[in-house]
């Protein structure tokens, strides 16, 4: 067993359930997504991105490349929460944590990548 | 590029990943932790807020407690993340420090800034290899003659001093073996402004490999090697397509010339002077008996040379052992070993080992014993120079000067090599002719040399060739000014080579062909004005008639119409 395979392993997927965890539930119930969660989702990816990170092979370079994405999404999605809650002022509404759901939805797109090429990876290398 | 980029992500990571959680711990901890608003609800930090006050605690700014007063739980908690955090940062601004000095860092990042530099270089440029005492004094060379040069030295104290000589561009210099592929390729062989290589390296298997490895990348480029030993010449020369020196070998060559015919070796070492210097007197080297000091390779070169002429030499050295040699004696350089070669009664001392003082003492012992000895000093340290001049020797070899002679004269002008190599063949008169030729038509300060092609796809030569009528173009006509037509410039032609089969010292009225090449000396004034003949048409036909001929059809088909009527 490699220590490295399991960290990598471990980031990638956790970066994964906690994104879907947060996405999970009614596009515009604000109560059934909670700002923890993010928080801890856009924690995990970004440290998951900086695991990637020298890898020189061509899988290594898409591994960094959908956690990039993933990361973006999740920033893009907590800025617009900000914006809603202190730009703005307003509490959390429906029309608004729905853009901000639907930007993580797109994180656990990338995220899915990410975790199927971790499979295929896993899969090649055969031992 | 890419490797400085992988190589910071990669040590970075670990630092990166520490920042991150430090912060994840820290910011997530104080958005839990319940704190208390002026209206004394109970409400947590939320994870805006948290993120920044962590941001400004950890940064060492500190705003203060925002966005009401602090309880005492989450003030111990701040207190709690900013030792976390300072310890976050120490870390990862230690680690950007430490790989700002890490050897294999800034040895990467050398190699980026070189190949980003060699690629950045608009003008032709020559590839240097090697840069002790002849590769710094080429380097210098080329760089007085306009060229630049990019240089790859592997010892690291060399390579630098690249940096700190008088340079009117500074070079891109690399300290690298260049006995790699990549590190060829970075120094810009590929180039379509790469004009040749050369390769100094103090040692021959080092330069054969380059040559070698430079001409499999690159076979169109031209390559000149140096090469000490003959096994290295003979096998870069088997291999073709290298141009090999041996300075050793090259100065008894010209001390062989100068034998025979004094003037070859006067007009060879006039033609390569700096365009200007005064025309060298001929220097007669007497034959008699030479006494040779030092028998290493330059001594053996000397003594090859001499049994090939049939002349009598003795020779001595303190560390060769050769039974067979007779002629070869086994002593230190004193007096009395001196008087045992005959120094007395010899016509030639060659004062030719490695080491300039003893050199200057044999040259002092000599002289006491034998006062019009003819002397031939070699000169192995650069900054002995001015005790060598001081010695007033008759002839001096110091190897650097021949390296930047044979380079050069191989690099720039081609043609002039091949002149001087057809001279040395020819008779001694020829070169008389040659000396006699060019101080009547130039004039008595060095010329400079260029080589006149006549390539048809030049408008000027177009011209000259196929719109004249079927007039012959001759010699004659390349030598008169173009402004000012029964002028002459100061142009001399000294050889023609057509079809590979080449003429020295053609006649002035030879009707010139297409392709022919032809080895013009003179002065640069008017280098620049013959290059008119090929770029502008319509010259060949104003020298000769007197008259500039129409360009546009328009006035071509007034001229035929007048002319008809």
């Amino acid at each position: 067993m490699n220590l490295e395979k399991v960290i990598f392993g471990f980031f990638i997927i956790f970066a994964c359930t906690l994104n879907f965890g947060f996405f999970i539930g009614d596009l515009e119930r604000v109560e059934l997504h909670h700002p923890m969660e993010l928080f801890a989702a856009v924690v995990v990816n970004l440290v998951a991105t900086v695991l990637k990170f020298g890898d020189r092979t061509q899988l290594g370079a898409t591994h960094l490349a959908t956690s990039l994405v993933a990361s973006f999404q999740l920033v893009a999605a907590s800025l617009v929460w900000v914006w809603q809650i202190y730009v703005i002022g307003h509490p959390m509404n429906g029309e608004m944590i729905s853009i901000v759901v639907s930007l993580s939805g797109g994180a656990l797109l990338a995220n899915v990548f990410s975790v199927v090429l971790l499979m295929g990876e896993t899969l090649r290398q055969g031992r | 590029m890419d490797d400085i980029l992988f190589l910071i992500l990669r040590r970075l990571r670990a630092p990166l990943i520490t920042l991150i959680v430090v912060y994840a711990i820290s910011v997530g901890g104080l958005a839990l932790i319940p704190g208390v608003d002026p209206q004394g609800n109970v409400r947590p930090l939320s994870i805006f807020h948290a993120f920044y006050v962590m941001s400004y605690t950890a940064t060492t700014i500190g705003f203060g407690e925002l966005p009401y007063p602090f309880t005492d739980p989450q003030r111990l908690w701040v207190t709690f993340s900013i030792y976390l955090s300072v310890i976050g940062w120490a870390y990862t601004l230690g680690s950007v420090i430490a790989l700002g000095n890490d050897a294999t860092f800034r040895a990467i990042r050398a190699r980026s800034l070189f190949s980003w530099r060699v690629r950045g270089i608009s003008e032709p440029f020559y590839v240097l290899c090697g840069y002790g005492q002849s590769g710094a004094h080429l380097g210098r060379a080329l760089d007085r003659l306009g060229n630049r040069t990019v240089i790859v030295e592997p010892n690291v104290e060399r390579a630098a001093r690249a940096a700190i000589q008088d340079y009117s561009t500074p070079p891109p210099t690399l300290a690298a073996d260049a006995r790699l592929a990549d590190v060829l390729e970075d120094s810009g062989i590929h180039s379509p402004r790469c004009l040749g290589l050369i390769a100094l390296a103090g040692e021959d298997s080092v330069n054969q490999a380059i040559a070698i490895g430079a001409h499999v990348l690159n076979p169109s480029l031209q390559i000149v090697v140096r090469a000490k030993s003959d096994v290295a010449r003979i096998n870069l020369e088997s291999f073709g397509g290298v141009q090999v020196i041996n300075p050793f070998d090259t100065f008894a060559f010209n001390l062989r010339v100068s034998l025979r015919a004094p003037a070859i070796l006067q007009v060879e070492e006039w033609l390569t002077a700096t365009p200007g210097s005064a025309c060298p007197a001929a220097q007669v080297v007497p034959r008699g008996r030479w006494v040779l000091v030092g028998f290493g390779r330059f001594g053996r070169a000397i003594a090859a040379m001499l049994d090939r002429e049939g002349i009598e030499w003795r020779a001595f050295d303190p560390r060769s052992f050769e039974d067979s040699e007779k002629r070869l004696l086994h002593g230190d350089y004193t007096e009395g070993v001196l008087r045992d070669a005959g120094v007395q009664d010899a016509d030639v001392l060659v004062a030719g080992a490695d080491v300039d003082a003893v050199n200057l003492g044999a040259t002092t012992l000599a002289r006491r014993v034998n006062p019009d000895i003819f002397v031939v000093i070699r000169q192995n340290q650069m900054q002995d120079r001015a005790l060598i001049e001081a010695a007033h020797a008759d002839l001096k070899f110091v190897q650097s000067d021949i390296m930047v002679n044979e380079c050069l004269q191989a690099l720039k002008t081609p043609m002039l090599g091949r002149f001087i190599a057809q001279l040395r063949e020819a008779e001694g008169e020829v070169a008389s002719k040659v000396l006699d030729r060019v101080s009547n038509e130039v004039g008595a300060g060095a010329p400079a040399a260029w080589e006149f092609v006549c390539d048809v796809l030049q408008p000027g030569m177009f011209g000259a060739f196929f719109q004249r009528g079927g007039e012959p173009f001759r010699i004659v006509h390349l030598s008169a000014d173009p402004t000012n037509p029964p002028e002459r410039l100061r142009v001399s032609a000294l050889m023609l080579e057509r079809n590979g089969v080449a003429q020295l010292l053609p006649d002035a009225d030879t009707a010139l062909k297409p392709g022919d090449r032809i080895l013009f000396v003179g002065d640069e004034t008017a280098q620049r004005l013959q290059r008119r003949y090929l770029s502008e048409p319509g010259t060949i036909a104003w020298v000769t008639t007197g008259r500039e001929p129409p360009r546009a059809l328009v006035f071509r088909w007034w001229r035929q119409w007048s002319r008809a009527a």
